[in-house]
């Protein structure tokens, strides 16, 4: 079922001398990280440090003015999104953006577009292949809200859910035609410490029972040390440290670069 | 599958679901009940209406096929279009002159389809880049070049004094004859319905749901912005394209004024007011820009209508944000809550 996605490597990510400039202003700087696969990975940084760019241009949403980002063995630095998507690389947003005056069923069926669709004439008429083709997104979207447990909520309204699981409901439509790299941006962004710490459990449950690379933007510490394994950070669009969660919060450079002050996250 | 019945009916409760808002809580026993309402008011319309209030209703279907048309376009997408009446205008224009020619009418058909997809294309693609008001002024000026031509080519299109048509005739039966203009206008609205709801059903309507409310999340979901936004307009020309040519032999007289500015204004109205995005409240708004202005004119105010109907345009705004559809199934949610207690409160996560 899973039609575009043959590529043995297709969890696999790696930037090789990434820079994005705008103008004069450089918001990335030959950047190069090979993702552990497989691997739930923090990206962080103080604000201007490049970590949305990055995302932005491992999506397709910025175009990179040098560098080649790699997935699988393909080298998707000049594809467009839709073509990224097909690979299995989707993101979500620091915002949720939801069909907000429709349900989150539907708001988790839009995700299946890249599971691929029979043409809109053959749509309309409901012919087999249509039929086959919207029992196969039902199949995916009741697995993503029960992963994400949204059963409950399936037939609501998505502008009259609280925030956590709006936040819920864009994070299943990243991951309802199972995708191999996941780049989420600042998913705890707004909840409270109990949401959040529910929000990292669900994410870790998903990885856990699919094979997939997953890269978070995020400010907060806690979850990041909460849910990454593996940490990059950057500062002024360049890597300053990576490696174990805990060493690199506890990295010298990177509480100087964050912090502005030399305090002991890691305790 | 070895299931195939049981996996047919789960799928077609899937769809349901899918498609939310005011059908994912109707029950069968609701859909059997609305449906023996529909054929008993069918009924009673063909059998009590007057030959002039049958032509009337006719015009309603054709009306509420185009509405869907626009429905989709903007209601669905989001795309504002001023120029709906212009596409309805090119299919009731193919009628005129094709009859005139004595061109049959299969062909005349597949003239209308390809017409209006070209059309639909044509508006479609220098709108890509626009959206809002930039975009509804380029459509704006499609609608003037067809209105200057329909008015200026005297020779082919009769001008502003506009033409006559021959009423559609196949094995007997007239549309000049209002009990045939009837059913067979109530069969294309039919159709149009169905094909419209089952849209909902469709990652096509749900692409178009995305594009409408954050073309961002749309292109990061995969989705392609351009070619959806030219299916929404191609088929808003197919459905209008089609009211349009039986509209021109249901009331057997096409001109130019029936397809300008104003017209195409009042599609939107019937969208907004009936309510963007369901079946039925494209229904309503077909009925209420057709029948508002005989109802006031039976009153002895036709001019009231202009004022009355901006008024109540506001009105239902500002009330009912989903439209007259949305007000009635807000209403029809609350009723079903009373028969069923539904588990109530906030589910929280």
């Amino acid at each position: 079922m899973d039609a575009n996605v043959n590529t043995v490597n297709a969890g696999r990510l790696e930037l090789r001398a990434v820079s994005v400039r705008y103008g004069a202003l450089t918001a990335l700087e030959e950047v190069s990280i090979d993702f552990p696969t497989g691997v739930i990975c923090g990206l962080i940084g103080p604000n201007g440090a490049g970590k949305t760019t990055l995302l932005n241009a491992v999506s397709g949403f910025t175009q990179v003015s040098a560098g080649s980002i790699v997935v699988g063995d393909v080298d998707i630095a000049r594809f467009d999104i839709r073509e990224r998507v097909a690979l299995g690389v989707v993101r979500g947003f620091q915002t949720p953006r939801l069909l907000e005056q429709e349900t989150v069923r539907t708001n988790v069926a839009v995700g299946c577009e890249p599971l691929g669709h029979p043409s809109v004439v053959v749509q309309l008429a409901n012919l087999p292949a249509q039929r086959r083709a919207e029992a196969r997104d039902a199949l995916y979207v009741d697995e993503a809200l029960g992963l994400l447990d949204l059963q409950e909520v399936a037939s609501r309204r998505v502008d009259q859910l609280p925030f956590a699981t709006r936040r819920l409901v864009e994070v299943a439509r990243v991951l309802v035609a199972r995708p191999r790299i996941v780049l989420l941006d600042e998913p705890a962004a707004g909840l409270d410490a109990d949401d959040r710490d529910a929000l990292a459990t669900v994410i870790r449950r998903v990885h856990d029972e699919r094979a997939m690379t997953v890269v978070i933007v995020e400010h907060n510490v806690e979850f990041v040390r909460l849910l990454c394994q593996h940490v990059v950070a950057l500062d002024y669009g360049r890597v300053i440290s990576r490696g174990d969660a805990d060493a690199v919060l506890a990295d010298e450079a990177v509480r100087l670069a964050y912090f502005g002050v030399s305090h002991n996250v890691a305790s | 599958m070895t299931d195939a019945p049981l996996a047919d009916e789960t799928e077609a409760q899937k769809a349901e679901a899918a498609m939310g808002g005011a059908t994912s809580f109707r029950t069968r026993r609701w859909r059997l009940l609305e449906a023996v309402l529909l054929l008993g008011l069918v009924t009673a319309l063909y059998g009590g209406l007057s030959a002039y209030w049958l032509v009337i209703v006719a015009q309603v279907c054709l009306y509420t096929v185009a509405t869907m048309g626009l429905d989709i376009l903007f209601g669905r997408t989001g795309q504002l279009s001023l120029s709906h009446a212009s596409f309805f205008g090119l299919g009731a224009y193919v009628a005129a002159l094709a009859s005139a020619h004595g061109i049959s009418y299969g062909l005349q058909l597949a003239i209308v389809l390809l017409i209006a997809v070209l059309a639909g294309a044509i508006v479609a693609v220098p709108t890509l880049r626009l959206s809002g008001m930039r975009l509804a002024l380029v459509t704006l000026l499609f609608g003037q070049v067809l209105q200057w031509f329909l008015i200026t080519e005297v020779s082919i299109t009769g001008g502003s004094e506009g033409m006559t048509v021959t009423p559609l005739s196949i094995a007997g039966f007239n549309t000049g004859e209002p009990h045939v203009a009837f059913v067979v206008s109530l069969a294309l609205a039919l159709v149009a319905t169905v094909v419209t709801a089952q849209l909902s059903r469709t990652q096509a309507g749900r692409r178009m749901l995305a594009v409408r409310d954050s073309e961002l999340a749309a292109s990061a979901c995969g989705i392609d912005l351009p070619r959806t936004k030219i299916q929404a307009f191609i088929l808003a020309a197919i459905y209008a394209g089609f009211a349009g040519w039986l509209y021109a032999y249901v009331v057997g007289f096409v001109a130019p004024d029936t397809f300008s500015l104003f017209p195409s204004a009042y599609f939107l109205v019937a969208v907004i007011l009936g309510g963007a995005g369901t079946v039925l409240g494209s229904w309503l708004g077909g009925a209420y820009i057709v029948l508002a202005p005989q109802l006031f004119a039976i009153a002895g105010q036709p001019n009231l209508f202009a004022i009355l109907g901006g008024a109540l345009l506001i009105v239902v705004a500002l009330l009912m944000p989903g439209g007259l559809a949305g007000g009635i199934s807000a209403l029809q949610r609350r009723a079903l809550s009373l028969q069923v207690r539904q588990p109530a409160g906030p589910n929280g996560r």
